[in-house]
């Protein structure tokens, strides 16, 4: 006889077992999920913790106790302070300038539905790109001694020598955000434009009847039925913005000197490279924290929205 | 009249300038791979004098075959696993009515911690089970990662299929475990695809878990081995752009067989 037909006639005197067994074979449903969350997530806080308070290194991690020493010195430095920093607020420009640049785009895009659907064809073309593809292309692009955009430049007389965009403090920022802009424009596109499609046809005719201008059209009809998609739009973006690791490591390696080192970078080096595997748990755990303080409001701001539709 | 005209020509001239600003970065790689070394870096567009030699070239210099090899093994197997994960979980949470809210949220919430919170200590279970630097280990930590991913993609997908033929079949005496794999599985079949491709093509672009867990060529994947060949002292641009385009091919092939699948995938997850 299978489990199945047990459990569904249970014997008198086992009814309790019965019902206990029922219960663990429905949670069986959940169990890989629970291992991979288990994994991804559960062990490595804990560990992290484990980590952060003793002097660890990648070949002998848990040497001696430190307690809190190692995430005071890491709140302390002026180094990751400066990382942690840069990451939150290439987050929230990037994001802002990709929501902004990709609903734009999906406008357009709707009102021109043919040629739109070829240039959403052609768009997926960065969001399938390896990040480190997309990394070497641009780097070829902006290289300083006949990079392509050097070369056009200086070409149409606007530069008298070339400009070294990846090693120069401040542009080589402007460069990162240049190559995500590329990448990630496409995936805001997309998802406005699947928004921008539910919205019914008739609306834009009413208001147009009404005698309301395309401006007013998007500012008072269109903008208030999309404000909750783009918030989500926007959350998840920022989401994605706060993992910027590969571009960093293919385009300037942080350089130059700290300058685009963003925390994902710094603890990476950190832990990878200087083997201080303890003080990089503690600095991820500083990470985590303020991701999590920052991420908030904006997750609120989602609910709202959400809560008006 | 005028302005009507006006609104279209500089409507197709900004659509124009969008679709070229899309496109030239991959079409500069394309350009670079036929320039011999020393017109890599003239500044110009096109190759003065083109040459193939890059193409060889790269499959001369680096192992890009099994780079290639190692990313197609590791993404497929990752994307199997993350399936493997997510199908039972959903069909759970919203047909079976297990794991009530917590499900839902824990998951998806754990996509919000950057991947780098997780490497140090997967570092660590890796080497302890003894899958560091190997194809299964990879697969599995890229294939848990993506759960909350395929979590976000197919529970809507799941959400649109009438609860009714489920009962139905339950009437007939299936069970839970049959009617998912004998009824719901092909019922969702497209969205099932989309999310099987979005998952693939996300582990074969991964890079930090990629470069951390991996050190030899026989387990390196593409954008690894892509970054060691930028390590170099002398780079050779074409070849890396060779190199790189080659790696490319891949993906471009499955995006363009499965363009609607995958524009209708990410679309449909983001909005519900």
């Amino acid at each position: 006889m299978t489990l199945a037909a047990t459990v569904r006639q249970p014997l008198p005197a086992l009814t309790g077992a019965g019902s206990a067994v029922r219960h663990l074979r429905r949670a069986l449903w959940l169990a890989p999920l629970g291992l991979s969350l288990l994994v991804v997530l559960v062990y490595p806080l804990v560990l992290l913790i484990g980590l952060a308070m003793t002097s660890s290194t990648l070949g002998r991690p848990f040497n001696r106790f430190v307690g809190l020493d190692q995430i005071v010195a890491g709140l302390l430095d002026p180094v990751f302070q400066a990382a942690v920093f840069k990451s939150v607020a290439f987050g929230f420009v990037a994001s802002a300038l990709q929501l902004a640049a990709g609903f734009g785009i999906a406008l357009l895009l709707t009102e021109w539905v043919r040629a739109g659907r070829l240039l959403l064809t052609l768009v997926l073309l960065p969001l399938m790109t390896p990040p480190v593809i997309a990394g070497i292309a641009w780097k070829l692009i902006l290289a300083p001694a006949g990079g392509l955009l050097n070369g056009q430049l200086m070409q149409w007389g606007l530069i008298e020598a070339p400009i070294s965009f990846l090693g120069t403090p401040g542009l080589a920022w402007l460069s990162i955000l240049a190559a995500d802009f590329w990448q990630w424009t496409p995936f805001v596109v997309i998802l406005s434009f699947a928004a921008l499609m539910g919205i019914p046809p008739e609306m834009r005719e009413a208001s147009l009847l009404d005698g309301a201008t395309p401006l007013q059209h998007l500012v008072h009809v269109t903008l208030p039925l999309v404000a909750a998609p783009l918030a989500s739009i926007f959350l998840l973006k920022l989401i994605i913005a706060f993992k910027l690791f590969d571009l960093v490591h293919v385009l300037t390696f942080g350089g130059p000197g700290f300058d685009t080192t963003n925390a994902s970078f710094w603890i990476w080096r950190s832990a990878f490279e200087r083997f201080d595997v303890g003080r990089a748990a503690a600095a991820t755990i500083v990470y985590a924290a303020v991701l999590g303080l920052v991420t908030l409001p904006v997750v609120h701001l989602c609910r709202r929205l959400e809560a008006r539709r | 009249m005028m302005v009507g005209r006006l609104a279209i020509v500089l409507r197709a001239g900004a659509l124009t300038l969008l679709a070229a600003f899309f496109f030239l970065p991959i079409a500069y790689l394309v350009s670079v791979s036929f320039k011999p070394r020393d017109d890599v870096l003239s500044g110009e567009f096109l190759p003065l004098r083109p040459t193939l030699d890059n193409w060889p070239g790269a499959f001369a210099a680096t192992d890009l075959g099994a780079f290639i090899v190692n990313s197609i093994v590791v993404s497929l197997g990752s994307a199997l696993i993350t399936l493997l994960v997510t199908l039972p979980a959903v069909y759970g949470v919203v047909r079976l009515g297990v794991g009530g809210k917590w499900a839902p949220q824990l998951t998806l919430g754990s996509y919000v911690a950057p991947p780098i919170v997780a490497a140090i200590p997967l570092f660590f279970l890796l080497r302890g089970a003894g899958l560091i630097n190997t194809h299964w280990g990879l697969a599995l930590v890229q294939g848990f990662a993506n759960v909350p991913v395929a979590y976000w993609l197919v529970t809507p997908f799941l959400r649109n299929i009438p609860v009714e033929i489920e009962e139905a079949a339950a009437l007939d005496g299936a069970t839970p475990v049959g009617t998912l794999v004998c009824i719901v599985i092909p019922l969702m079949a497209p969205g099932l695809a989309a999310t099987a491709v979005i998952l693939t093509i996300l582990a074969y672009t991964e890079f930090l878990f990629a470069s951390t867990f991996t050190f030899s060529d026989a387990t390196r994947t593409l954008p690894v081995g892509l970054s060691l060949f930028q390590g170099d002292r002398l780079v050779n641009f074409g070849q890396m752009a060779a190199a790189a385009l080659t790696g490319l091919i891949p993906v471009y092939l499955v995006g363009l067989f499965m363009q609607r699948f995958l524009l209708q995938g990410i679309a449909h997850g983001g909005i519900r």
